[in-house]
C-alpha cells in the first residue's frame, strides 16, 4: 500500500521532463446524451463525447516553462506543430497524450518566485493510461 | 387519391407537438365590426405534428430516413397507427373519449392521413448517435 504525494510527480513533454514542476492537475468529462422519451418517468443517458483538460504550474528557473510558454507566446501563428505529447506522471503510474496549450500566463510579483502556469486540453484519445 | 407509404415506424419521440388543425372556412369581417363566419366543410384538417427524437441511434433514424424516401417525400400519405409514437407520454389525451376516438394524437380518427409537411432534418450528435426533428401535417385525402 502507497500514498503518492507531490514528490512523485512529473510532467513530461515529447518525452522531455519538465524541471521545477510546481502542481499539475487533470480533468476528464464525458457529455450525457439525453435519450429520454415520452415515456419515460426518469431521465436516460448514454455517454458523449470525452473533454480532458489539464493544467500546470511551473516557476520560473533558468529556462524550464520556456519550451511550454513557445508554444503559444511566440510571434508567429499557432499551428499544428505545436501539438505536444504530455504526459502526467506519478511514480510508475502516468496519463499521457497528444495537447494543446490553450492558455500560457505568467506571474511575476514583487516577494514572489516568478512562474508560469499554462494550460492544455488533450486532442483525441489519450496515447497511454496506467493508474 | 395520393399516393400512400407505409406507417411510421414504432420509434417513441423526446418530445411532441400537436396544432389541432381547424375546420375550413372564411372569416368576413364588415366595416361595422360584425364579423361572418361561412363553414365549408365538415371535416377539420391541417393537423400538425411536430416530433423531434433526440440521441437516437444510427438505425433509428435510418428507418426515419427510409420512411421518408419510401413516402415520396412531402407528396405521399401515410398512417401513424397506435405505437409509441402516439400513444406515449400521455394516455389520458390520447385515450379520451370526447372525440369518440381513442387517439387524439392520430389523423386517420378524423379522417385524415398524415404527410411530410417538409423534408425532416437530421443532425449527427456522436459516432452511432444523431438527432432528427421531422413536422407531419394531417390532410384530407378522399
Amino acid at each position: 500500500m502507497t500514498y503518492y504525494s507531490g514528490k512523485d510527480g512529473v510532467l513530461t513533454y515529447n518525452s522531455t521532463q519538465v524541471a521545477k514542476v510546481s502542481n499539475w492537475s487533470i480533468s476528464s468529462t464525458v457529455d450525457a446524451l439525453d435519450t429520454t422519451v415520452l415515456t419515460d418517468s426518469d431521465r436516460n443517458f448514454v455517454p458523449g463525447i470525452r473533454t480532458i483538460t489539464g493544467s500546470a504550474t511551473v516557476f520560473y528557473y533558468d529556462s524550464a516553462p520556456v519550451p511550454l510558454l513557445q508554444r503559444v507566446v511566440k510571434t508567429t501563428a499557432v499551428t499544428e506543430s505545436d501539438i505536444l505529447t504530455i504526459k502526467l506522471g506519478w511514480d510508475t503510474k502516468y496519463i499521457q497524450g497528444n495537447c494543446i496549450i490553450t492558455s500560457a500566463e505568467l506571474n511575476c510579483s514583487v516577494g514572489e518566485v516568478m512562474q508560469a502556469s499554462i494550460q492544455f486540453q488533450f486532442t483525441g484519445t489519450p496515447t497511454g493510461v496506467v493508474l | 387519391m395520393s399516393f400512400t407509404g407505409p406507417s411510421f415506424p414504432n420509434i417513441a419521440p423526446s418530445s411532441r407537438s400537436l396544432s389541432a388543425g381547424d375546420f375550413p372556412g372564411t372569416t368576413f369581417k364588415a366595416q361595422d365590426g360584425v364579423e361572418v363566419r361561412v363553414q365549408y366543410g365538415n371535416q377539420r384538417a391541417n393537423t400538425e405534428l411536430s416530433l423531434s427524437f433526440d440521441n437516437i441511434t444510427d438505425a433509428n433514424a435510418a428507418l426515419i430516413y427510409d420512411h421518408y424516401t419510401n413516402c415520396r417525400g412531402t407528396l405521399g400519405i401515410f398512417d401513424v397507427p397506435n405505437n409509441s409514437l402516439t400513444q406515449s407520454g400521455n394516455p389520458g389525451f390520447h385515450a379520451g373519449t370526447g372525440s369518440g376516438t381513442t387517439n387524439r394524437f392520430s389523423a386517420t380518427p378524423f379522417g385524415m392521413r398524415y404527410r411530410y409537411a417538409e423534408p425532416p432534418q437530421f443532425n449527427s450528435v456522436k459516432p452511432g448517435r444523431m438527432s432528427v426533428i421531422i413536422k407531419l401535417v394531417g390532410v384530407l385525402d378522399k
